[in-house]
């Protein structure tokens, strides 16, 4: 066994020597800090308020999911976590510096994975690793590096064309998560994808994530995916979105989706979303 | 022979669509000519030569060169019109890609210099041809023409590239560190490639359209244009046919390059679909 393979199975692999991040902050505790943070998208004949003095903090190392009614902002509010969408008033502290642009210190996983078609996969990879200077050859095997932790070292070459909705989304991961940083966030990253690639992906995503201390902030649709990978679940209210509940779970990994409390667990947050989805 | 009376068509075999296209192509060409060669029996007049004497007079110049003016060869004719429409295309591509660029990146920019092309755009090319020629000289002069062919074609395409490129490719460039000049050189300058191979199409068709007229006015550079009006002018209608012909296939060779480019391009950028 290789070098490499045997640090992909033992998670050594993934490493975490260069771009270091940059806080002290211990794994557990409190990471990001959203404070009263509010939205409005204003156009000519009308304001929405999308988000109205939304608060959380985010531990470090965890995995958050973010469920809500559709149109609820979930994604304004990862969007502004990203820096891409500037808060009407309010801020976000990651560590003890204000967010207000992207930064390399927070990776991003999109929904219709948002990658470069005319770029092969590695350069995909390579791309924060280009951004941030790092020499040609250390950025090929840093990128090779992830590319088999997503398991798709045979397909370093291919265009993304080429590739399945599922793989697609595994570049995008491996380009997320080859910089280091702090924070991972993930808006519906499997939403484009069928149930069964969906599951495979679920259970992937939480092998990698094992090995390291990044956090992650995940939005979906999904209650089912949500309560499988989940530290906490933050269920939203409808627009304007508010916290209506903050669900922990702290059953071990993998967890099995036929258990009694699983279902249960589903089957309330799924009643809690119901109640937010009426139409009025 | 049994098998080929079996033959059957099958959309889903590339060789059955080629062979296809190529049959119904070659029957249009055929009925053109014997309709082209109905006209010249019908009117009967000596400006519309048959196809036979175009042929004859076209095999002549190929291979003899322009006996009638004495000297050149075919060759010598086309290429100096290669020349002047390469310059010209050379000089479009210079000013209009980056120019598009620019004016696709910035609204303001754009504000700025659409109303300038508005009103410049729909000037046929053609017209400034003898303003070009006699204003700086008969070398520069039908090299700008092409120019102005080619370029608002490129440009229009390269601002509606930079203009249709996925905000989520910019966002995710943004979200790894890149700065703006980083999401202007590494990811719209890349996504604008399949728009501005589309605007070098169509551009070669309008250049080549413009080289041909150019020449009528500036017969010092000796070009197929200036072959096809001395022709013309002393009543050779045959050989003026011949270097319509000519005309005629060269364009369809640089369309046809420009197309076969733009495949490999787009298909080797995985972005065959724009």
């Amino acid at each position: 066994m290789s070098e490499i393979e045997e640090g992909v199975r033992t998670g050594s692999a993934v490493e975490s020597e260069n771009f270091i991040p940059s806080s002290e902050i211990k794994e557990g505790e409190d990471q990001i800090h959203i404070r009263n943070l509010s939205k409005t998208y204003v156009t000519e004949d009308s304001e929405t308020v999308v988000l109205e003095d939304f608060s959380l903090d985010i531990r470090k190392g965890e995995l958050i999911s973010i469920v809500g009614p559709s149109g609820c902002g979930k994604t304004t509010i990862l969007r502004m976590l990203a820096g891409l969408v500037q808060p009407t008033s309010g801020k976000i502290l990651i560590g003890d510096r204000e967010c207000t642009a992207p930064g390399s210190d927070r990776g991003m996983v999109f929904q219709d994975f948002a990658l470069f078609p005319w770029r092969s996969v590695r350069k995909n990879v390579e791309f924060g690793l280009e951004i941030a200077g790092m020499p040609k050859e250390q950025r090929r095997e840093r990128a090779d590096k992830y590319l088999k932790i997503v398991g798709l070292e045979k397909f370093a070459d291919h265009r993304i064309h080429e590739l399945s909705g599922g793989m697609k989304q595994r570049v995008a991961l491996a380009r997320a998560l080859v910089t280091n940083p702090d924070v991972i966030l993930m808006d519906e990253p499997f939403g484009a994808l069928d149930a069964q690639t969906r599951n495979l992906m679920q259970a992937g995503l939480l092998k990698i994530l094992d090995k390291t201390d990044q956090t992650i902030i995940f939005i979906t649709h999904s209650v089912d995916e949500a309560v499988f990978l989940s530290d906490r679940i933050v269920i939203l209210t409808k627009r304007p979105a508010k916290i209506k509940e903050v669900v922990e779970i702290d059953w071990p990994r993998p967890r099995d989706r036929a258990s009694p409390e699983f279902t249960a667990l589903r089957k309330r947050i799924l009643e809690e979303l119901e109640k937010e989805n009426v139409l009025d | 022979m049994a098998t080929i009376l079996n033959w059957t068509y099958d959309e889903n075999n590339r060789y059955h669509r080629w062979f296809r296209t190529t049959v119904i192509a070659i029957t249009s060409l055929v009925c053109f000519v014997f309709a082209w060669w109905d006209v010249s029996l019908l009117l009967n007049s000596t400006a519309i030569p048959t196809p036979l004497e175009t042929w004859n007079a076209l095999v002549d110049l190929v291979v003899n060169g322009d006996s009638v003016t004495g000297g050149r060869t075919v060759w010598a004719y086309i290429g100096s019109s290669l020349k002047t429409f390469l310059l010209g295309f050379l000089l479009a591509l210079v000013v209009a890609v980056p120019l598009g660029l620019v004016i696709g990146y910035s609204k303001t920019i754009r504000e700025f210099a659409n109303p300038v092309i508005e009103v410049m755009r729909p000037i046929a090319p053609i017209a400034w041809a003898p303003i070009f020629i006699l204003a700086i000289n008969y070398t520069v002069g039908p090299i700008l023409v092409v120019f102005i062919g080619i370029f608002f074609p490129v440009l229009t395409n390269v601002v509606f590239g930079v203009q249709k490129i996925d905000p989520n490719l910019m966002d995710a460039a943004r979200t790894m560190g890149a700065s703006p000049v980083q999401v202007f050189y590494k990811v719209m300058v890349p996504s604008a490639v399949p728009y501005l191979m589309n605007g070098i199409k169509v551009g070669l068709g309008v250049g080549w359209m413009c080289i041909v007229a150019a020449e009528l006015y500036a017969p010092q550079l000796g070009g197929i244009g200036y072959y096809l009006s001395t022709m013309a002018t002393n009543g050779l209608w045959p050989n003026a046919f011949a270097a319509i012909v000519i005309i005629a296939i060269l364009g369809i060779v640089t369309t046809g390059l420009a197309e076969y480019v733009h495949k490999i391009i787009t298909r080797r950028m995985g972005m065959s679909n724009v």
